[in-house]
C-alpha cells in the first residue's frame, strides 16, 4: 500500500503505457517471432509431421536442394517472372501516373480508378478468371478465331511459352495500376514550379521527365522495386490457381513448390519446406540490400 | 458499439466513393480517389476482424466427441449428394438394432478438408478435435497409418470382410488388421458412345478385350470418320498410368517406398501407348479437372470414359446422349483379355478420438460392414447418392440389378460391383500422389518431344530424390 501511493503520475501514465504495449508485443512474438524461430528449428528436421527428428548432417535439407530439380525449375521461373514483369510493369505503370498527373486530362478520378481497380479484385478470383479465359475453349480462343487470326485453339496453359506468357500478362494487368499509385502519389510531391524552371531552360518533354521527374521519383521507385521483388519472389496464387505449376511443373514458382512439400498430395516435409522458405528469406533480403544500396542517393 | 457503428459507416462510405469515383467528375484535386479509398479502407477492415472469432465458433463444423450422447456417433464426411446419404442410409438402417442411435454427420467441403483435419490433429497431438469416425480417400489411409499410428482403431466384430472386393480391402488392411470400412467402390469402368463407335462401323464387343494397340487403331478410325477422340483424362492429375498398369497386375511400386519404374518394360509399354494416342489426338490430355469433365466429357469431345465408376454421375449429365452409352472393361496391353482396374473411393476410419469403439464397430459392421443391414443400406445408399458398394452379395439386390435407362437398359451397378471383385490386388505406396505428379509431367515432355527413356529415368531418379528426403 505505501509503495503504490508513492507512484507519481509521470510513473503511473508510464506503466499504463507499458501495459497497453505489452500486449501488442506478446502477440508479436507468440505468432511472428515464435513461428519464425520454430520454422528455423524445423528446416534442421526430417520427418513428417507427427514424429521430425533432427537431421543428420544438420544442413541435409539445405544440401539437398542443390540437387533438386524441381527446386531449380521453380528457382529460374521465379526469376524469369521478375525479370520480365517487374520492369515492364514499373515502366508502364511510372508512364500511366505520368499521363493521369496531367492538369488539362479530363475524366481524371474515372482514369485513375480504372486503372486502380483490378487491385481491388482477389488473387485467386483473377487467377481463375484468367484461367477461363485462357482454357483451350475459353473466351480468348474464340475471339481469335471469330477474328480468323488463328486456324486452331491454342492450348494457352497446356504450352510451356504460352502459359508463362499468360502469368505474367495477368501479374500485369493485376499490379500495374497499384504501382501506378505510389508513382502517382511520389508525382503530386513534386512542385510545379520544377516544370515551369526546366520549361524555361528549354527542357523538352522527355528531358523533363528523365531529369526531373526520374530522380525525384527515386525513393518511390526503390521502394515500388522492393515490394515488386518482395512480391514475385512469394508468388504463389496464379501458379496454383491458373496453371496448378504446369503443364508438366515448367511455370511452378518457388511458393508452390515450398507449399506442395509441406501440404501437397504428396508426402509432407515441413523440415524440407521450411528450410526452401528460409532460402527465399535470404533472396528477398539480399535483393532488397543491393536495391537499397544501389539507389542510396547519399553519395 | 459506437465503433463498430463507425467503421461499418466508414465501409459503406468507402464503397459508395468509388462508386462516384467511377463517374468522376475530374475536379483538378491534388489527391487521388484511389489513395484515399486506401485510407479510409483501413478503420473499416477492423470491424470484421473483431467479430471474426465468434463468427468461426458458429460457421465452421466441428465435432465435439466429449459431449456426445451414449447412442450417438459423429461423422466427417464431404459430398451431399453423394457419400453423406449414404451415411443417413446407414444411420436409418442401425435404428432397427439400436432405436435410441444417432449419427452426427458434420458437413466437410471436400476429401481434402478431412485428410487436412487429420493432418492437423494428427500432427499437434491432439486428437480430440477429431469425430468417432471420418470418411477420407482410400489412397491416405497407409500414409497416415505409419505417420501417425495411434491415431486409429482397429475394427472388430461381425464384419464379412470376405464378402468385400479383395482390391478394395487391400488399401486399408494393415499388418492382417483391418481399419477401414468400405463405403463406395472405385472399379474403373469404360464407357463408350456406342452411336460414335456405329458411324465408325464397330461395336461394344469389338472394343472389349482387346490390346491397347488396337484401341488405338480403332481411335485413330473413329478419329478420321467423325472426329471424335476416344478417351480424355484430367493431365494435372493424371490417374491413366496407375489404372492401366494396375490392369496388367503390376503396380508402380516394387514395396512402400521402392519405385518400379525403370527398367519396367510394362510401364513403358503403358507410358508409350498414352503419348501415341495424345499424339494422334485420340486420347485428349486435358489441363485441369473442369476441362476434363466440362470441355472433354459433357462438352461431347471424347466417344469414351475410362475412370473410376464415380465418372458416371459426369458422363449422365448430357441428357441428350442418353441411350447411347454401355460399359465394359478396360483393355489390357496383350489383348485377348479383359482389364480390371480401380481408381479413388473411400472407406470410414474409427479415430483414436472415439470412446466408443464398440459401439462405433458395431454400427459398422451391421451397415457398411456387410451385416444384417448391409443389404438395406447400400440399396438405399444407390438410390439416394448413386453410391456403388465393393460389397458382393450387397450387389445381388434387386436395386443393383435394374437396367439404367441412360445406359440403354444395361444393368450397370450389377456389373460394376462384378467387375469390382476381379480388380488384382496391387502394391500401394504413401508416394503415390508424388509419383502421379512425376508421371503426368514426363508423359507432357514425351509428347513435347523429350526422349522416352531419360524421361523414364529422370521420374525414377526423382522420386527416389523425393523419397530420400522424407526418409533421411
Amino acid at each position: 500500500m505505501e509503495k503504490k501511493r508513492s507512484l507519481t503520475i509521470g510513473q503511473k501514465q508510464k506503466i499504463a503505457g507499458w501495459l497497453f504495449l505489452i500486449i501488442a508485443t506478446v502477440m508479436i512474438f507468440v505468432f511472428s517471432f515464435w513461428p519464425m524461430v520454430s520454422a528455423l528449428t524445423t528446416s534442421f528436421k526430417t520427418g513428417s509431421a507427427a514424429n521430425m527428428k533432427w537431421c543428420s548432417p544438420l544442413t541435409f535439407n539445405y544440401t539437398r536442394m542443390v540437387k533438386d530439380k524441381i527446386f531449380k525449375t521453380s528457382l529460374s521461373n521465379t526469376f524469369l517472372y521478375l525479370i520480365i514483369q517487374v520492369p515492364i510493369m514499373l515502366i508502364v505503370a511510372i508512364f500511366l501516373a505520368q499521363l493521369l498527373n496531367n492538369r488539362d486530362l479530363k475524366f481524371k478520378g474515372l482514369f485513375r480508378t480504372c486503372v486502380f481497380l483490378p487491385c481491388s479484385i482477389s488473387l485467386v478470383s483473377y487467377s481463375l478468371i484468367f484461367k477461363s479465359l485462357f482454357a483451350t475453349q475459353g473466351l480468348i480462343n474464340s475471339l481469335l478465331m471469330k477474328a480468323h487470326l488463328i486456324s486452331e485453339n491454342i492450348n494457352w496453359l497446356g504450352t510451356t511459352g504460352t502459359a508463362r506468357f499468360v502469368i505474367i500478362l495477368g501479374l500485369l494487368w493485376r499490379w500495374t495500376g497499384y504501382n501506378m499509385v505510389f508513382y502517382l502519389a511520389g508525382l503530386q510531391n513534386i512542385e510545379y514550379s520544377v516544370y515551369e524552371a526546366a520549361k524555361i531552360d528549354g527542357a523538352n518533354g522527355w528531358k523533363t521527365f528523365w531529369y526531373v521527374t526520374v530522380p525525384l521519383l527515386r525513393p518511390v521507385i526503390i521502394m515500388t522495386f522492393i515490394m515488386s521483388i518482395n512480391g514475385t519472389l512469394q508468388l504463389f496464387d496464379e501458379s496454383v490457381n491458373l496453371t496448378n505449376g504446369g503443364p508438366a511443373g515448367t511455370t511452378i514458382t518457388m511458393s508452390h513448390h515450398i507449399y506442395n512439400n509441406a501440404f501437397g498430395t504428396g508426402v509432407a516435409n515441413f523440415g524440407y519446406a521450411s528450410a526452401m522458405s528460409f532460402v527465399v528469406f535470404v533472396m528477398v533480403a539480399i535483393l532488397a540490400l543491393i536495391n537499397l544500396k544501389v539507389g542510396d542517393t547519399r553519395d | 458499439m459506437k465503433r463498430k457503428m463507425l467503421s461499418l459507416i466508414l465501409a459503406v462510405s468507402v464503397s459508395a466513393l468509388a462508386l462516384s469515383a467511377c463517374g468522376g467528375t475530374g475536379a483538378a484535386e491534388s489527391a487521388a480517389p484511389a489513395a484515399d479509398a486506401g485510407t479510409e479502407a483501413a478503420p473499416a477492415e477492423e470491424a470484421p476482424a473483431e467479430e471474426a472469432p465468434a463468427e468461426e465458433a458458429a460457421e465452421a463444423p466441428a465435432a465435439d466427441v466429449a459431449a456426445e450422447g451414449e447412442h450417438e456417433l459423429s461423422v466427417y464426411a464431404w459430398d451431399a449428394n453423394f457419400n453423406i446419404p449414404a451415411l443417413k442410409a446407414a444411420e436409418k438402417a442401425y435404428q432397427k438394432v439400436d432405436p435410441d442411435f444417432t449419427l452426427n454427420i458434420i458437413e466437410q467441403s471436400g476429401s481434402s478438408d478431412v485428410e487436412q483435419a487429420v493432418t492437423l490433429a494428427a500432427s499437434s497431438g491432439d486428437y480430440s478435435a477429431l469425430p468417432d469416425i471420418v470418411l477420407f480417400q482410400d489412397h491416405w489411409i497407409q500414409k497416415f497409418h505409419a505417420d501417425y499410428p495411434d491415431a486409429w482403431q482397429p475394427l472388430e466384430g461381425d464384419f464379412k470382410w470376405d464378402d468385400f472386393g479383395a482390391e478394395k480391402l487391400s488399401y486399408s488392411t494393415i499388418d492382417g488388421k483391418h481399419y477401414g470400412a468400405p463405403v463406395d467402390n472405385g472399379t474403373a469402368i469404360f464407357a463408350y458412345r456406342t452411336d460414335i463407335l456405329e458411324q465408325a462401323g464397330y461395336t461394344l464387343d469389338d472394343v472389349t478385350g482387346i490390346s491397347w494397340d488396337e484401341w488405338l487403331e480403332i481411335a485413330r478410325n473413329i478419329k478420321d470418320k467423325t472426329g471424335m477422340a476416344l478417351l480424355s483424362m484430367d493431365h494435372s492429375g493424371d490417374d491413366l498410368p496407375y489404372m492401366m498398369l494396375q490392369a496388367e497386375g503390376q503396380s508402380q511400386w516394387k514395396d512402400n517406398t521402392t519405385p518400379n519404374i525403370k527398367g519396367n518394360e510394362t510401364f513403358k509399354k503403358v507410358f508409350e501407348v498414352i503419348v501415341q494416342g495424345a499424339k494422334d489426338g485420340t486420347i485428349i490430355l486435358a489441363n485441369d479437372w473442369s476441362e476434363y469433365t466440362d470441355q472433354t466429357i459433357m462438352g461431347d469431345q471424347v466417344a469414351g470414359v475410362m475412370n473410376g465408376n464415380w465418372i458416371i454421375p459426369t458422363i449422365e449429365q448430357v441428357e441428350a446422349n442418353s441411350g447411347k452409352w454401355a460399359l465394359t472393361t478396360i483393355p489390357t496391353l496383350d489383348g485377348g483379355k479383359e482389364g480390371y482396374a480401380a481408381n479413388g473411393g473411400s472407406s470410414l476410419y474409427v479415430t483414436a478420438n472415439c470412446q466408443k469403439p464398440d459401439l462405433a464397430c458395431a454400427f459398422l459392421a451391421y451397415t457398411f460392414g456387410g451385416g444384417e443391414g448391409a443389404m438395406d443400406t447400400y440399396d438405399a445408399a444407390l438410390k439416394d447418392g448413386g453410391v456403388i458398394t465393393t460389397c458382393i452379395s450387397a450387389g445381388k439386390s434387386s436395386v443393383y440389378q435394374e437396367g439404367v435407362d441412360f445406359f440403354d437398359g444395361q444393368a450397370i451397378y450389377a456389373d460394376i460391383v462384378e467387375m469390382g471383385s476381379h480388380v488384382p490386388v496391387i502394391q500401394q505406396s504413401d508416394y503415390h500422389y508424388n509419383l502421379r505428379t512425376l508421371v503426368g509431367n514426363a508423359i507432357t515432355n514425351v509428347v513435347n518431344g523429350a526422349d522416352v527413356d531419360s524421361e523414364i529415368d529422370g521420374i525414377q531418379e526423382q522420386i527416389e530424390f523425393e523419397i530420400a528426403g522424407s526418409q533421411n
